[in-house]
């Protein structure tokens, strides 16, 4: 075989058996609802921290807060989160839900844009998140698997859902019981 | 309010119990009916008394639910106050948060450098041999950049550019190479099309070479010596993974170049494990291409698989095969046929709890070399029709608290640059102490090309993108190679 026929053999496989989707976004939000929380009336939840809030946040979880990525909303018995952590060095949105019981019931990847680490979609490795609540260790390596070649993903996706357990335990708890 | 309404019932109610005893006692002869009046009295007024208070409890009422509303109607003044959020940390702002039916899937950029990615890595080394503590080096080994740009949600560039050893120029040993420029078009979400330059997907390192994701200084012989890390090709690609953890990587790119073997080498190419690592001594990093000036009238292809459907497993396959441009025919003896370098590896890691274990096997094999390694006869360096190496490495997270990180680890590996060899027996390797530098009186013995090493040693993560390691290896065959190493490494 030529290399020129080589060289045209690959795409045509590829093309027959790929249907164009769009491309990183795994999910929108919309969708994400949908499929997290079903037809049940949201309300959009305000999340301002206090500076003392916002300490508390931070030395819970080891990690610093930045505005402006979170957003949350509230139906009758759980929260619906939307947030974003950076990768590698581009920003993963997710999206998590936080029952009225302070547990997390369900993580999803709604957008990846890095080259390397997209494994981090795996369900069973989102399932891992599943049960766990404000003050269970969530590390990668402690309660939360590795994904060899998705190291970094893994350990900010781990942050941020720690964050998100946080800010549940220390604002929206004590807010609105 | 309702507390001390509470207190005061029951001090009247036993004030007039007090006091209708107290009475009973100071005067017996006083008739019963007066009593019966004075207790007549009192519980008529016990029963206004109930009576005012359920009127408070019911005016209480509405009071406390306009406190409540005051309190939302505060919250959400704080929300939307600047003077108030000035203060307060908002991580998120209550009017830019419509439901989310109304939300579009993501911000758009709104300027050229918020589609602009930068990215850094690099390490610094302190090798010591012990044996021979001359030789102690220290380097900055690379500084490499990275620049991508997200050209839209489905195209994507993306570039690095590395300096070697901290100064490349004509009388210095340090290179500056792009090692990775390529574009990302992603077709579903399982398969995406690569073009450019980019890393071949073998191994656990080639393609996650970064410092913190290593134990020890250096990456380990294997990974460099039978696969030539950091290992890239210019072609394209077809790579994705599936929800069951499946990964998958097919492509065509260049291959190597035999052409540019060196049969016969003045001195020993290496005397240190570092220059071993260094000085393209391995038969696939002394014929790589790198896409300068690449010879590619022989194209190769690859496919490489990957499964980590099972958090915390990681188990993968990759051959590569191709046609090398040919080592140049000697005088009146032409090499017929191909010289075709096939390379295959099998690897696996599992880090279970602080655990991360992994192995690896790699193997290559170099075609067609009889007449080539014949009409070079004595050359201590012939060209190896096989090659190998295998190690097995694990680590223990013994500390961690907040971004601190303590990993020790230890790995034994084993390589051979050449246990095959066609037209020849082998390497024709100079016996007793000879010159081996151009150093006047830099005398030594000329290094065998294969080894068993022992590396133990730990990574100090000070975050999760800065690490100081430190190790000691141990040669067993060339035993002058022996170590101690220190290292900084960092990403962003």
């Amino acid at each position: 075989m030529t290399p020129l026929s080589r060289l045209l053999l690959l795409p045509v496989v590829t093309m027959t058996v790929c249907a164009p989707a769009q491309a990183t976004v795994y999910m929108t939000v919309a969708q994400a609802q949908k499929a997290m929380i079903g037809d049940r009336p949201v309300t959009p939840v305000p999340i301002v921290l206090t500076p003392e809030q916002t300490l508390a946040v931070e030395r819970d979880t080891g990690t610093r807060l930045v505005d402006g990525t979170l957003r949350a909303w509230k139906s009758d018995d759980e929260y619906f989160f939307v947030d974003a952590v950076i990768g590698k060095h581009d920003l993963i949105t997710y999206a998590a839900t936080i029952g009225s019981d302070g547990k997390l019931r369900k993580v999803e990847i709604l957008e990846y844009r890095e080259a390397y680490g997209s494994e981090v979609h795996n369900p069973r490795w989102l399932a891992q998140f599943t049960g766990h609540q404000h003050g269970d260790t969530l590390r990668v390596g402690e309660g939360i698997q590795n994904i060899s070649g998705a190291t970094l993903s893994c350990q900010h996706l781990t942050e941020g859902i720690r964050r998100l357990l946080s800010i549940y335990a220390n604002v929206l708890k004590p807010a609105n019981g | 309010m309702t507390h001390s309404s509470k207190s005061g019932v029951k001090f009247l109610i036993a004030a007039a119990a007090l006091s209708a005893a107290a009475g009973a006692a100071a005067d017996p002869s006083t008739p019963p009916t007066a009593e019966q009046q004075l207790i007549e009295q009192l519980s008529r007024q016990l029963q206004d008394m109930k009576a005012q208070l359920n009127e408070l409890k019911a005016q209480n009422q509405p009071m406390a639910q306009q406190l409540q509303d005051l309190k939302a109607e505060v919250n959400q003044l704080r929300a939307q106050g600047p003077s108030v959020a000035q203060q307060q940390q908002v991580v998120q702002s209550v009017q830019a948060a419509p439901p989310p039916q109304a939300l579009a899937t993501s911000a758009r950029a709104s300027s050229l450098f918020d589609n602009l990615s930068l990215w850094g890595y690099g390490e610094v080394y302190y090798n010591r041999p012990i044996h021979e503590p001359s030789r102690t080096q220290a380097d900055l080994a690379r500084a490499v950049f990275g620049i991508g740009y997200t050209f839209d949600d489905r195209t994507v560039f993306n570039s690095e550019y590395e300096v070697e050893h901290a100064v490349s120029s004509a009388s210095d040993a340090g290179e500056f190479e792009v090692e990775q420029f390529y574009v990302d078009h992603q077709l579903s979400n399982w398969a995406t099309v690569r073009g450019g330059l980019f890393l071949i997907p073998f191994g656990l390192l080639n393609e996650h070479h970064e410092p913190t994701a290593f134990y020890g200084v250096q990456r380990n012989f294997v990974e460099t010596l039978i696969i030539p890390s950091t290992w890239r090709e210019g072609g394209f690609n077809f790579h994705g993974n599936t929800d069951l953890g499946i990964g998958w990587n097919v492509g065509v790119t260049t291959g190597f170049d035999l052409s540019k073997w060196n049969y016969s080498p003045e001195y020993p190419q290496y005397v240190t494990a570092l220059e071993l690592e260094d000085n393209d001594a391995a038969p696939l990093q002394a014929t790589h291409q790198e896409l300068s000036l690449s010879n590619a009238s022989h194209l190769a292809e690859y496919v490489a698989l990957s499964y980590n459907g099972v958090p915390g497993l990681t188990v993968g396959t990759a051959i590569f095969t191709g046609n090398a441009a040919k080592v140049p025919a000697p005088p009146n003896a032409p090499i017929p046929g191909n010289q075709r370098v096939t390379l295959w590896e099998a690897h696996a890691r599992w880090t279970p709890g602080k655990f991360d274990l992994s192995a690896l096997y790699a193997h290559g094999a170099i075609a067609n070399l009889a007449v080539a390694n014949a009409s070079n006869p004595g050359s201590p360096n012939p060209i190896p029709s096989a090659f190998y190496g295998y190690y097995a490495q694990g680590a223990y997270t013994i500390w961690q608290n907040d971004t601190y990180r303590v990993s020790p680890f230890v790995r034994w590996e084993r390589y051979s640059l050449g246990s095959r060899y066609e037209g020849t027996s082998g390497p024709d390797i100079p016996q007793g102490e000879l010159p081996i530098s151009a150093t006047p009186g830099d005398y030594g013995f000329y290094p065998v090309n294969h080894d068993r090493v022992w590396t133990t040693g730990a990574n100090f993560y000070v975050t999760p993108h800065v690490v100081v390691k430190a190790d000691y290896q141990s040669f067993g065959d060339n035993k002058n190679f022996s170590r101690f190493d220190l290292g900084l490494g960092l990403n962003f």
